[in-house]
């Protein structure tokens, strides 16, 4: 049986290519992995990972690998795994993948499982998924693990609640309270990836319009800044009034969402939670309106609701939907 | 994506090697990791920064020296 469940075995050339100029924008990482191709720190741990599957997932994977760790890897996201990233990994870096672009829930899950079949000792989360199974379906895993790290800010407020609990079962280190991770790939990678995703998806000209970015945290204080740089009539829209405040002496209008969406061309919501915009904000909004979510989940539109009650015909693009 | 999965790397050999110390909990990453992080980077992006003098850092870390 092969360990691996890809799309496309014929990939992996143009993975390779791809994988091999993200490394050479990550030095740290390639210093450490000639470290750890030499002093073997991770011999003897079985990983499992749940991450997006992406050039530079893959980067981490093949330093894991080097430091001694035997490796497996599930995606964190049905939609960010990229198939010929997928394809190197499981066919020439031999590193057992799970992970199909688009897959379905079923799919998303039956990978998580895959990962987890191998009776991890560290599990690598982005959005605590390999946490959450282990404590509600795997429990076996618990007698074997020695700990969890864990990627993002919406993980890490997942596994506090379990910690308050009392049900988390084994440590876990909260990757995102790193410095040199929130400060960096926050602000200034989601920032710009948001304002990226936007332009590809969408080809408008962000000079001129009116962009409301919903949270302000370190991922919104990147989103707002990109888009001031680029010309855009900022909208902060918050709930915690420090931030509020701080978006308002960083120069941005402050406002709650029903006033800020009137003139809205595009909505950027990255707050970490659900329904920040739901019906009853687009009955203020302008015709044409671009909502986008660059959250850890897909839940801070109210998508479902929208198609059911406002818009029946619905179109897909790939990562693009248009609601008429 | 460079520094966010350096730190997991070095989480994870940090759990390798600490499992037994720690209890069921959310932990933040050991400081000495994050600095290690930026001062690759900064090596990586050509960038030199200064160091306290003794007597600076004296100062920083008496409350009998003048102000």
């Amino acid at each position: 049986m092969n360990l691996y469940d890809i799309k496309n075995e014929s990939l992996v050339a143009e993975g390779k290519l791809r994988v091999e100029w993200a490394a050479r924008n990550m030095p740290v990482l390639k210093s450490l992995r000639g470290r750890f191709e030499k002093e073997k720190p991770l011999q003897g741990i079985r990983l499992a990972a749940c991450l997006h599957v992406t050039t530079e997932t893959a980067n981490l994977m093949e330093t894991l690998k080097a430091g001694g760790a035997e490796v497996r890897l599930c995606a964190s996201n049905p939609l960010s795994t990229q198939d010929d990233v997928a394809a190197y990994l499981a066919i020439e870096a031999r590193i057992p993948t799970y992970a199909i672009k688009g897959e379905d829930n079923e799919t998303y899950y039956r990978h998580l499982k895959n990962v987890l079949e191998f009776i991890p000792t560290i599990t690598m989360d982005d959005g605590a998924d390999l946490v959450s199974t282990i404590h509600k379906e795997s429990r076996q895993v618990l007698s074997t693990i020695l700990g969890g790290t864990e990627e993002t800010t919406t993980g890490v407020i997942r596994l506090r609640a379990m910690e308050k609990d009392e049900e988390l079962m084994y440590p876990v280190i909260a990757v995102n309270d790193a410095q040199t991770k929130h400060l960096f790939d926050n602000r200034y990678g989601t920032g710009q990836s948001t304002v990226d995703g936007i332009l590809r998806a969408t080809n408008i000209l962000i000079s001129g319009s009116v962009i409301v970015v919903c949270g302000y945290g370190w991922c919104g204080k990147g989103v707002s800044g990109k888009c001031k740089g680029m010309g855009a009539n900022v909208i902060v829209c918050e709930v915690d009034p420090i931030r509020a405040l701080e978006a308002k002496m960083d120069g941005f209008a402050v406002m709650p969402m029903i006033e800020a969406i009137k003139n809205a061309d595009v909505i950027i919501t990255v707050t970490g939670n659900t329904t920040v915009i739901d019906e009853h904000h687009l009955e203020n909004a302008k015709d044409g309106i671009i909502l986008a979510n660059s959250g850890h989940f897909n839940v801070e539109i109210n998508v479902g609701r929208l198609n059911v009650l406002l818009y029946p015909n619905v179109r897909h693009v790939p990562m693009l939907k248009n609601l008429y | 994506m460079d520094m966010s999965f350096a730190n997991q790397a070095l989480s994870a050999v940090y759990i390798a090697h600490h499992a037994g110390e720690l209890d069921n909990k959310v932990y933040s990453v050991p400081k000495d990791i994050d600095e290690t992080i930026a001062r690759l980077k900064l090596e990586a992006l050509g960038v030199t920064i200064d160091i306290l003098s003794e007597q600076q850092k004296r100062y920083l870390s008496s409350w009998k020296e003048g102000t």
